[in-house]
């Protein structure tokens, strides 16, 4: 085992705490060993919270040897990138204008965490305010993939999936805009969720592009990120775009059988672009559905390929305007410049901001900007009316849609580093159910012939969770996720 | 766009709306670069949307208002606790009035 205790998955480590077959206190030394022992290679954390898990873990062993019940993620280490506010523990969203940054309040799905027995290990590394797709924009320097340290594990939520893969903890919750836990989870061959939008509470997300962004859990197996999503998921009145929805019993869905379900396989995800190992590997996964009873058919998501572009219109717009904040004023970074507030904002925001960064607050100024906002923003929003029509029809025809995650495997870091283009163009499968705000997550299949995982996306229709997992843990079935050398 | 000619990107400009200070090697990096990909952008002018809706938020049909009731909040202390510079109680800003 590549992680002792920490192999054994969410569930696994949950229900050997609750028998007192290993305390919560042994699983978080393990956990915390194993970040000690591999985070040089991989920076996938930015924060240790060895004293506060250690102190976390021995309160579950106290109320365990007391006779209380404990809860459904009883000692399970967790990892929580480091967008997602954790009270007294930093959370830069991988900035330098948020260095040492402590806040005040837990996140919704911190508070819910800590409520089912979880323990917090620490704070993982990302693109600055989430915004890249290979670690390589995080003010602290890029995560690197177990798989082969000289590749990126993809991105934003980089260190997450690098933490994961490499077993230093069962889960972690990363958060996902246009791809972020879909595209890294397919790069590092681990289970990443994004929910429905409205699913998960965004209360305590540090905000990138509000009405894009999701919570959602990455882990080492298929019931363990939904036993994740259950323990998150649900109504939560400090987020106005909270749906009023019950969470659901997402392991169960992982039992279901999918014999009869329809599979719809858009031709625009296997086109120009797709790596060649990645489109055998993905389709040979959809033959193996095929063969435990799904009904598998071509569809068409005509709109496609003006995703990238809506995509980093309305994002960039967005992005301009939440990181706003980011003043110098009530919290963060301040370059001081007496009696000169506007050089004192400008000043701060120059040096505490990354180039990635700047490049998509300086677009999204544009596009929101007099002469520019019809013809640019709301022409966006409207192509974005369209890319939701074309969900809503093949969702009248098939159950889920089935494609590759990423056009390629984990690439090299510093490929891309110097063509944010070609770095955009990379979200091209993931950024259309972001934009529909339906629920997709990617689940390992074979890998490529030199061993990089591939990922499997699975896109379902609003609220259909349960009917994605049952997909994916059919697949897991034949692809369980393995652990790097 | 079509509608309004070719589209005119100054950095200068959109920095200041943005309020960051660029120095002079990222301004001309972000004026060189940035034209690029706002020129991909033209590619949704493909597109005839001139009947269709706006997409601002995917679910605002489905959601729930909140209850108008007073609810604890940060205390004074902490929403403070963060701030670079403090001054009677209140966050401390270089003099804008004189």
């Amino acid at each position: 085992m590549a992680g002792g205790l920490t192999d054994l998955g969410v569930i696994g480590v949950a229900e050997r705490v609750r028998r007192g077959e290993s305390s919560a206190e042994e699983v978080t030394t393990a956990s915390l060993a194993r970040i000690e022992a591999k985070n040089g290679a991989l920076n996938a954390f930015l924060h240790v919270a060895r004293g506060e898990a250690l102190a976390q873990a021995r309160a579950i062993d106290e109320r365990r040897a007391r006779g209380e019940p404990l809860g459904s993620m009883a000692g399970v280490p967790v990892a929580v990138k480091d967008a997602i506010c954790t009270r007294g523990m930093p959370s830069t969203a991988g900035s330098k204008i948020l260095a040492g940054y402590v806040p005040p309040y837990d996140a919704t799905v911190i508070e819910r965490l800590r409520a089912a027995d979880a323990v917090l290990v620490g704070k993982t590394n990302m693109d600055e305010f989430a915004m890249g797709s290979s670690t390589e924009n995080s003010a602290f320097g890029p995560a690197r993939n177990p798989w082969d340290t000289t590749r990126t594990p993809g991105g934003s939520s980089g260190g997450s999936a690098a933490a994961v893969a490499a077993r230093l903890a069962p889960c972690e919750l990363g958060s996902d805009t246009g791809g972020s836990i879909r595209q890294p989870a397919s790069l590092t061959g681990t289970v990443g969720i994004k929910p429905t939008y409205g699913r998960v509470s965004r209360y305590g997300l540090i905000a990138f592009a509000s009405s894009l962004d999701q919570i959602g859990p990455l882990a080492t197996d298929v019931r363990g990120a939904a036993r994740l999503l259950s323990v998150m998921a649900g109504h939560d009145a400090r987020d106005s775009t909270s749906l009023d929805v019950p969470s659901g019993d997402f392991e169960a869905a992982c039992e279901r059988s999918v014999r009869g379900l329809r599979i719809g396989v858009p031709a625009e995800y296997f086109g120009e672009g797709l790596d060649p190992e990645v489109g055998e590997s993905v389709r040979a996964a959809i033959a193996l559905l095929e063969r435990e009873g799904c009904v598998v058919r071509p569809v068409e998501l005509s709109h496609t390929r003006y995703a990238v572009a809506t995509y980093y219109v309305l994002a960039t717009a967005e992005a301009s305007s939440n990181l706003a904040r980011f003043d110098g004023v009530r919290y963060g970074l301040r370059v001081e410049r007496p009696h000169d507030l506007r050089a004192m904002i400008g000043a701060t925001r120059d040096a505490g901001f990354g180039a990635e960064v700047k490049r998509r607050i300086l677009l999204g100024t544009f596009v929101l900007s007099a002469g520019y906002y019809d013809a640019y923003y709301v022409k966006a929003q409207r192509v974005r009316t369209l890319l939701r029509r074309d969900f809503d029809a093949v969702f009248r025809e098939v159950d889920v849609l089935c494609s590759p995650a990423s056009p390629t495997p984990a690439f090299r870091l510093g490929e891309k580093v110097d063509d944010p283009l070609a770095m955009y163009l990379n979200d091209v499968y993931t950024l259309p159910a972001s934009l529909a705000g339906v629920p997709a997550m990617s689940v390992p299949c074979a890998p490529t012939p030199s061993g990089l995982p591939v990922g499997l996306q699975i896109v379902a229709r609003p609220l259909g969770e349960a009917t994605m997992l049952a997909v994916a843990a059919a697949c897991e079935a034949a692809f369980p996720c393995a652990s790097p050398p | 766009m079509t509608a309004h000619g070719p589209p005119h990107f100054d950095v200068s400009r959109v920095a200041m709306l943005a309020s960051l200070s660029l120095d002079e090697a990222e301004a001309a990096r972000f004026q060189s670069e940035l034209p690029t990909i706002v020129a991909h952008f033209a590619q949704l002018d493909e597109l005839d949307t001139r009947d269709v809706p706006a997409t601002a938020q995917v679910q605002l049909d489905r959601l729930p208002v909140r209850a108008d009731q007073v609810t604890p909040c940060l205390s004074h202390e902490d929403a403070l606790a963060a701030a670079p510079s403090v001054e009677g109680g209140g966050f401390a800003v270089p003099t804008f009035v004189e």
